[in-house]
């Protein structure tokens, strides 16, 4: 194990603490271990990549993370609050409140205009016209997209589509944004293009990114990489101080030192 | 055979997803069978000869509804159908991939189709049957005949047509769908369910403008209607310009509606961006935008049901009342030249001799009895009748009652009897209808003088009166005018009028008169007819039941229509936007504010064409108001609030399992999510 990056002067806070997580599914005859014991950190401010193989329960992962699923045993903390006692109810106020998403196939609200999908984050948690008209704006300045604000969905590109999901799921300034395979139907030029804007969403406005993805070269963006087989954390790599190319050749090294069906990297 | 068991399969999973489509098809058939089956209710009841020959009417009658009713149900279930195969279109894309060949689906739908009809026919008609028990009494309840023996109530010859007449809807149905499947290509089957017609949200203008050309068409007709009057209104020309500008300015209110409610919301920023209201105004202008067409059709049923409940139960109130008129004692009989014979052969008959002679004196049957001579004088009297706009010469046929007479009938019924100064006369007409009533008041206020057997008679204060002075079923009241009794001697009679009141019992009196009836008129070479209490307040009665019965049936297919196909539009809406409400939940949004924003959608959805509906509709009564009360005063608010029952049991059930359904399909969509299918 690499030991965690640590920037010069105060030790940022730890955003998500996952101890010892289980999930376990199925019956008595046919269980099956997604889950099995899996423990990390991630500190405020970090953009973090989770790679795996198909099944290796990187998926379930994040939706334990995200409390669309529940974990069987072990613990679960976002900015502080134990996620797995939390009841039904206050679960879907902590995901408005502090979680945002970023989903594979966008989720964006065919019936709305870009401004609006973005402010709907916002809506929902009862903020002023006012305060929501700034925010939108703001955030679709980061993200290049101020032009499209007025467009449907279906009216955009795949890549602007992201990048107001993005817009939507930062927009409420959340403590972790969960991004799950935010590039996957996405081309090359707009994956490029969107994993620039995280980066600068981490820079920026101090955001912190948990992203599932089994594209190397998306990892490559990322300041560290945890791998996980069999539904263990089986090795983590921290990019440090090197450029992303010599970051993309190290990570390439554990996918094929992971073997097996890992190969099915694009 | 494997298609069969798929089709099964299909249809267990459809039957809870399409609760509303297996209600309304259920609804249908037992309201169908119920009606049809009403000339079986009379087993229940004494199979007296008169009510026989009233329930044959009324199968006739709605055997004629029936077939109207038939083609709005078949249209109906044409149009769920159309959802339930588009919802599906995909499932069939897949079944062609899987290498099935299209004549093999084809049998698939058409098990399935086979399975839903013989379903939804086995629980119509078990539901109408028992429906029929209930009605039975009711309907015995309302033609005041008492109810003689309870027992089980069932007409194979209605439940016969009904497996027809629907039986020819599915095999439509079956056609319709095969030749769908046959025109589809598999690329467009499997991506069914990916939108891609997006429909442009007009330009603020256009829509305001339009509003506003529809709220004119709308204001103008309610105008014309309010200030004009019956009338105006029902003066044929007139009244086509206004139905032509309510249907066009309902269209299109509901066409310009969305655009015209989202900018108006997206200008106030502070409800447009409060929870989920942008998205349920964008869903609600996505749909209403779409089904514009159906909403207004929708609108317009409901306005015709709403009508036909409340105008059909005033109607029928006041047939009844109006024929209630024609009892001012027990029987009447009367005696007339037959119409075969030579005008002023008739020379006048002792009617209480003739019943004697046939072995009925008076005294046997009669507690009260009036023998009334009217006379011929080759009058008529010059009416104009200013009716739906027109104007009309009427000449009333008019015979003379001396004032004695006319006075012992008043007696008879009750009233005071009046005084006649000399040289005066008066005149009695009973006429119900309001024109002709009018005329004749305007032609007594007129003061016109009348030759009487060369005596010139003027018309007094307090000339006219409209006293029903016998029994009559048929309403056709003659003219009457009263004059002094030496006046008519000289005269040639016209007809004689025996009227009676019965002694206890009074249904053995009844059937004596009855059993006479046809002997005297073998007896007397005239023409006799006899006119009984009892039966005019059973004709009475029974063609109120079947006017409110008609009115019933027909509103109620209505209402189930345009329910129905409400519930279907937005249930098949909130299938196709499941996807959004996944998004929603996954960005957090809680349970309770989906179903709330479901309930608003709902509400609106059923709301909006009923809220228009309503509007016309209290407009529709006005003049039904006028019509009936035409005829006689007819409540109509009695038939207001039934009607307004019959709305919220019918719709506002269809609205509750609209609800219901579209949270069921949000909770199954939840638990699907969380199974996880990745």
């Amino acid at each position: 194990m690499t030991s965690q990056q640590m920037p010069e002067g105060a030790v940022p806070p730890v955003i998500l603490e996952v101890q010892d997580v289980v999930k376990l599914y199925g019956g008595k005859g046919n269980l099956t271990k997604a889950l099995n014991g899996i423990s990390f950190a991630v500190a405020a401010g970090e953009f973090v990549g989770i790679m795996g193989a198909s099944g290796s329960g990187k998926t379930t992962l994040l939706n334990c993370i995200s409390t669309i699923d529940t974990a069987t045993s072990g613990r679960i903390l976002i900015g502080g609050s134990d996620i797995t006692s939390m009841k039904q109810s206050d679960l879907s106020r902590f995901r408005r409140e502090s979680l945002g998403f970023i989903f594979q196939d966008f989720n964006l609200l065919d019936t709305l205009t870009g401004y609006e999908n973005i402010a709907l984050a916002l809506t929902i948690l009862r903020r002023s016209p006012r305060e929501i008209d700034r925010r939108v704006k703001a955030v679709a300045a980061v993200l290049g997209i101020s032009q499209v604000l007025k467009k449907f969905p279906y009216q955009m590109s795949g890549g602007q589509r992201q990048r107001v999901a993005s817009a939507r799921a930062i927009v409420t300034e959340p403590t972790l944004v969960l991004a799950d395979e935010p590039t996957g139907a996405l081309d090359s030029k707009s994956a490029k293009e969107l994993l620039e804007n995280f980066q600068s969403l981490v820079r920026q406005r101090a955001a912190t990114i948990l992203m599932v993805t089994h594209d190397a070269f998306s990892a490559s963006h990322c300041d560290r990489i945890l791998f996980i087989r069999d539904g263990q954390l089986f090795h983590q790599v921290v990019r440090g101080g090197s450029s992303r190319k010599s970051f993309f050749d190290q990570i390439m090294q554990v996918i094929s030192l992971l073997g097996g069906d890992a190969n099915d990297v694009d | 055979m494997m298609s069969i068991e798929l089709a099964l399969r299909n249809v267990r999973k459809n039957l809870r997803e399409y609760t509303v489509y297996f209600l309304t098809l259920t609804f249908g058939v037992c309201v169908f069978y119920s009606f049809n089956a009403i000339e079986s209710q009379q087993a229940i009841m004494g199979a007296s000869a008169s009510n026989g020959r009233v329930f044959k009417e009324f199968t006739q009658i709605i055997g004629i509804v029936s077939v109207f009713v038939s083609i709005i149900l078949g249209l109906l279930i044409l149009y769920a159908n159309r959802f339930l195969i588009r919802r599906r279109k995909k499932e069939f894309g897949v079944y062609l991939t899987l290498g099935m060949n299209r004549g093999q689906i084809s049998r698939i739908l058409i098990g399935e189709t086979v399975l839903v009809g013989l379903f939804s026919l086995a629980a119509g008609l078990a539901l109408g049957v028992s429906l029929s028990q209930g009605m039975a009494v009711l309907t015995a309840k309302l033609m005041k005949v008492p109810v003689e023996r309870l027992q089980f109530v069932f007409s194979a010859q209605s439940l016969i047509k009904t497996v027809v007449y629907f039986g020819v809807v599915f095999g439509l149905l079956l056609v319709f769908n095969a030749f769908m499947i046959s025109r589809q290509k598999l690329i467009d089957l499997l991506y069914a369910d990916r939108r891609s017609e997006w429909f442009k949200t007009p330009k603020l203008a256009q829509s305001v403008v339009v509003f506003v050309i529809s709220l004119v068409c709308l204001g103008w007709a309610y105008g014309t209607v309010l200030t004009g009057g019956t009338a105006k209104v029902l003066d044929s020309a007139s009244l086509r310009y206004v139905i032509l500008a309510g249907v066009v300015g309902t269209f299109l209110f509901f066409f310009s509606l969305s655009g015209f409610l989202l900018k108006v919301f997206q200008q106030t920023k502070s409800v447009y961006l409060k929870g989920l209201n942008a998205f349920v105004l964008r869903q609600l202008s996505s749909k209403i935008n779409t089904a514009y067409v159906s909403i207004t059709m929708v609108c317009l049923m409901l306005f015709v049901s709403i009508c036909t409940l409340c105008a059909g139960l005033g109607l029928s109130t006041s047939i009844s009342q109006e024929l209630r008129r024609g009892t001012p004692f027990d029987a009447t009989f009367s005696t007339a030249a037959r119409s075969n014979q030579a005008e002023g052969s008739y020379s006048g008959v002792d009617l209480p001799a003739a019943l004697a002679q046939i072995g009925l004196p008076l005294g046997s049957v009669a507690s009260q009895s009036l023998v009334v001579r009217y006379y011929e004088a080759g009058l008529t009297v010059p009416l104009m009748v200013r009716e739906n706009g027109f104007e009309q010469r009427h000449e009333a046929k008019t015979y003379l009652l001396k004032l004695s007479d006319y006075n012992a009938v008043l007696r008879l019924m009750g009233q005071a009897p009046i005084a006649l100064s000399p040289g005066h006369y008066a005149i009695n007409y009973a006429v119900a209808n309001a024109a002709m009533k009018r005329a004749t008041q305007e032609y007594v206020d007129s003061r016109p003088t009348i030759a009487v057997n060369g005596v010139t008679l003027s018309a007094g204060p307090d000339t006219f009166h409209d006293n029903v002075m016998e029994v009559l079923q048929n309403q056709d009241y003659k003219m009457t005018l009263v004059v002094p009794d030496h006046l008519v001697t000289g005269l040639a009679p016209a007809r004689d009028a025996l009227h009676l009141n019965y002694l206890d019992p009074k249904d053995r009196s009844e059937s004596l008169v009855q059993q006479a009836h046809p002997l005297l008129r073998a007896e007397l070479k005239v023409d006799v007819s006899l006119w009984t209490r009892q039966e005019v307040e059973a004709f009475g009665n029974s063609t109120s039941v079947l006017v409110a019965y008609v009115a019933i049936y027909l509103g109620i297919v209505f209402l189930i229509a345009s329910a129905a196909v409400l519930a279907i539009g937005q249930l098949s809406e909130m299938s196709d936007s499941l996807s959004r409400y996944g998004a929603l939940r996954k960005i957090g949004v809680e349970d309770k504010m989906l179903n709330r924003s479901i309930f608003a959608q709902v509400l609106v959805y059923f709301g909006l064409p009923m809220a228009l509906a309503a509007v016309h509709s209290v407009i529709g009564v006005a003049i039904a108001e006028q019509v009936v009360s035409a005829f006689d005063k007819g409540s109509v608010l009695g038939s207001s609030l039934f009607t307004a029952a019959v709305l919220l049991i019918v719709y506002g059930g269809y609205f509750l399992a609209t609800y219901q359904g579209g949270k069921a399909m949000l909770r199954r969509q939840y638990a699907q999510s969380r199974r996880g299918v990745d």
